[in-house]
């Protein structure tokens, strides 16, 4: 216990005093979080479009009316077809509408009117935005005007609820999924460069000549980056919660226990990485190669699970990311499922076990040949 | 148990290429100082390594304080202290720190009061080890080691790259802090310290061809050095290809290499201070001092790698500050440590700097496969140069920074931890250029070395303390030979 001890002790001095652990725990989460805030918007709110109206009829003004009160589209009135076009060339909208001159004439003699909508097709998941809030408009101007004797009376109405996510804010899920990203950070990063730094600076073979048992070696490199990874969930939790105001429905010492077997799973890889490679530079590429870049790409974090090619979704299983963002997630925004704290708690623990039982076997007291 | 603490019986360890212990039969005696030499790769860290049970041997008995290495290493680091040639110091830890993490790893008493006193780190103690001079990162692995009071102690070459002061220092240390029944294995490049001990064990690729007494073999260190070479197979002086085949610019300037009252200031400390001298065509002048002296500082300053705070150095008389790539193309430089590229082969290393040099494509390949020839790199020209042993690093270092024919070399340290038959090669082609007309400036902590300089300048604190021929300087500290010399005019400095 007293070589534990001094081992912890060690280590964590070292962390003080290298400023890229500091860095890598406290201010990489910072910067990810601001730019995930701030930079990142999954969620396409006030597009801006172009709108022509060629039909003199003052009823079709409440029409205008109503794309300039929509929340989600921030239009304006053009007189020039070419002034659109221009505008979309440059970027600066992301579609139009164009109304005909015999838009309500055709409507008053009860006749189907055509109505144009251009959408800015390079950029899909916009161009889907366009359509959608621009058909919905033009159906509720519909039925709210003079001619709402014309649209037909539906025989079932939808009534949408969005449950969990009201406001349908992405930042509310991708904020706690970069929780997930920092900790696969300093779990695989940071320790795969420590025991690769104590080969390289000849550290190990002094260490290893001495009376140190094989448990107290990887117990002191466990429990300090553990320690340090805890410490960074919580500046992460104060951040989302505490400053920019995500919503947390769920249990905080559910979300710290949960947390800490995925911490646990990412020490085990990154040791696991530490061991077998004994110099920094090797153990930060492969350990951004095989943990970092799948945790980012493969953990439904970015992208959805269910839309990636069947092989990668088998891949997917086996990312413990994967398992703590869809935790996380639900933790958030729907607070304590048992079920899913159940189950992905189980995995985890299973394979941070897994894991640790590798580390141990594969970490040699001797050097290698 | 009998007298003795290593007992080694047919012992065999071979890496994938080739034998590294061949064979080996040997004893080292209890409460003995033992000194281990033997040229580059002939086993002896690897010898060390199997003693400790850091590696496992191919076959034949170790038996180590009555215990084996292989199964019962844990019983056996409990006794042994075992110092390895990077001394596993945590260089972002404190000294005091260190010492306190290798006492609760060895499970001794937290009491360092003796030990800062005796190393002289107690004003230090709360310095980072990182940040120490090579001379106190030395004397604190030492240090960190002898704590315990270990059966046994185990020194992968403690004494590399130290200058004679700290040397003694560190002999000092080990004598004083063992009991009579301890026994050191001293594994070292001089062997005027392996002379000193109580047993010499010579190892020639993996093989002991020596293990006695070293007063035995012979009764000055001067002889014994001639005696180990002989039995390492012996040197024969050739005349120097690299020499012969040297074309050396002609040039009627006097003082090829001039430092013109050169001085570094870090804040309120002088690192070098008004440094002046003047190196004449064709002279081999040396650099000396302790670790921390200067030396580096001015070394870099004379080839325009570090600013200087005032002054200037002229290279062929032309100034380092205003027009330094002109100045350093009169230059050939061999660095303190090894800097060429190690994933290159040795023809990939020579291409590169002689691309590096300015010679022009069409020259190149008849320069480079010159060069080949004449440091007869050719068995070896397409091996990797990191897996080169040292000897030959250290020859193609110098190949490297002589294939644009300097006029000038500047050699750093250019044979620290080189073995005893390479250095002598070194020396005898070093000598033979500046016949030719080479100007040589070199560092260096082999005293016996320094006696190759024309000139030496003496350096202390960041200044010259003595200038003069190794004759003029032993003459002037009434000493017999140069080592002595350094460490009578250092004290006498100090005192004033």
């Amino acid at each position: 216990m007293k070589i534990l001890a001094a081992l912890i002790k060690k280590e964590f001095l070292q962390i003080i005093r290298d400023p890229s652990s500091i860095i890598i725990a406290f201010v990489l989460p910072l910067i990810s979080i601001l730019i995930y805030m701030y930079g990142i918007n999954l969620d396409s709110v006030s597009v801006r479009i172009g709108i022509k109206n060629d039909d003199a009829n003052p009823e079709i003004e409440t029409l205008l009316k109503s794309f300039g009160h929509s929340k989600y589209i921030k239009s304006i009135v053009y007189d020039n077809e070419n002034d659109i076009e221009e505008g979309i060339i440059r970027s600066k909208l992301k579609g139009a509408v164009m109304i005909p001159n015999d838009f309500s004439k055709k409507l008053e003699r009860e006749k189907t009117a055509e109505i144009i909508v251009i959408t800015d097709g390079s950029e899909t998941n916009t161009a889907n935005y366009v359509q959608n809030y621009s058909i919905q408009i033009i159906n509720n101007w519909l039925s709210t005007s003079k001619y709402k004797t014309l649209s037909q009376k539906p025989i079932v109405t939808s009534d949408l609820r969005v449950w969990y996510n009201e406001d349908l804010d992405s930042h509310y899920f991708i904020l706690p999924g970069s929780i997930a990203v920092t900790m696969t950070l300093i779990g695989i990063m940071l320790t795969a460069l420590v025991i690769a730094r104590e080969w390289e600076r000849g550290t190990m073979e002094a260490l290893l000549s001495t009376p140190v048992k094989k448990i107290d070696i990887i117990l002191g490199k466990y429990i300090p980056y553990f320690i340090l990874g805890m410490l960074s969930m919580a500046f992460n939790v104060f951040m989302c919660c505490g400053v920019f105001q995500i919503p947390f429905r769920g249990n905080y010492l559910i979300l710290f226990f949960v947390s800490s077997l995925f911490l646990f799973t990412s020490l085990g890889i990154g040791l696991i990485i530490s061991t077998k490679m004994k110099n920094q530079f090797l153990a930060s590429q492969v350990a951004l190669g095989i943990g970092f870049l799948p945790s980012l790409l493969l953990s439904g974090l970015m992208f959805p699970i269910n839309s990636m090619p069947v092989i990668f979704q088998y891949l997917t299983k086996v990312i413990p990311a994967g398992y703590f963002i869809t935790f996380i997630e639900s933790e958030f925004m729907a607070g304590t499922v048992w079920e899913v704290v159940i189950i992905n708690s189980i995995f985890l623990g299973l394979l941070g076990s897994l894991l640790f039982i590798i580390v141990y076997k594969q970490t040699e007291m001797r050097l290698p040949e | 148990m009998n007298g003795n603490t290593v007992q080694i019986k047919n012992l065999i360890k071979k890496f994938e290429n080739q034998t590294a212990i061949d064979n080996l039969t040997l004893n080292i005696e209890k409460g003995k100082i033992t000194g281990l030499i033997g040229a580059d790769a002939s086993g002896k860290t690897t010898l060390i390594r199997l003693i400790t049970g850091l590696l496992l041997p191919d076959s034949g008995e170790i038996s180590v304080l009555g215990l084996n290495p292989s199964t019962q290493k844990k019983e056996l680091s409990s006794k042994i202290g075992y110092m390895p040639q990077k001394f596993g110091l945590y260089e972002d830890l404190t000294v005091i720190e260190n010492l306190k993490l290798y006492a609760k790893l060895k499970n001794a008493p937290d009491n360092f009061d003796k030990m800062l006193e005796f190393t002289n780190l107690s004003k230090f103690q709360n310095r980072l080890a990182g940040a120490l001079s090579g001379g106190m990162k030395q004397k604190l692995g030492l240090a960190c080691t002898l704590l315990g009071n270990s059966d046994f102690l185990i020194l992968d070459e403690p004494s590399v790259g130290v200058d004679p002061i700290s040397r003694r220092e560190l002999m000092k240390m080990v004598k004083e802090l063992i009991t009579p029944e301890t026994t050191v294995l001293w594994s070292t490049a001089y062997l005027d310290e392996a002379h000193s001990f109580d047993t010499a064990i010579v190892l020639d690729k993996g093989r002991c061809i020596f293990n006695s007494n070293p007063h035995s073999l012979a009764e000055t260190s001067h002889e014994f050095e001639e005696k180990i070479i002989e039995l390492m197979g012996g040197y024969k002086k050739e005349e120097s290809q690299i020499a012969k085949n040297y074309e050396v610019i002609t040039t009627d300037i006097t003082c090829t290499v001039e430092a013109d009252n050169l001085e570094k200031k870090y804040g309120n400390f002088y690192a070098v201070k008004n440094n002046s001298f003047c190196i004449n065509r064709g002279e081999i002048f040396g650099l000396l001092g302790p670790n921390g002296a200067g030396k580096s500082t001015s070394f870099k300053m004379m080839c325009g790698l570090a600013k200087p705070t005032k002054g200037t150095a002229r290279i062929m008389g032309i100034d380092i500050l205003k027009n330094p790539a002109k100045a350093r193309s009169n230059l050939g430089y061999m660095a303190q440590k090894f800097s060429l590229y190690g994933m290159l082969t040795v023809r990939q290393n020579l291409e590169f700097f002689a691309a590096v040099y300015g010679i022009g494509i069409r020259n190149r390949k008849n320069r480079i496969d010159e060069i080949i020839d004449i440091f007869k790199f050719k068995e070896i020209e397409n091996q990797k140069s990191e897996e080169l042993p040292l000897g030959f690093k250290q020859r193609l270092s110098l190949a490297c920074a002589l294939i644009h024919n300097p006029p000038i070399l500047f050699l750093d340290e250019p044979t620290s931890g080189v073995d005893v038959i390479a250095r002598r090669e070194f020396w005898n082609h070093i000598i033979s250029l500046a016949k030719k007309g080479v100007t040589v400036l070199v560092t260096t902590h082999f005293m016996d070395e320094a006696e190759y300089c024309d000139r030496i300048s003496l350096f202390y604190n960041g200044e010259t303390i003595a200038i003069g021929t190794p004759e003029e300087l032993k003459q002037k500290s009434d000493s017999k030979s140069m080592e002595e010399a350094f460490i009578k005019i250092i004290k006498e400095s100090e005192q004033k």
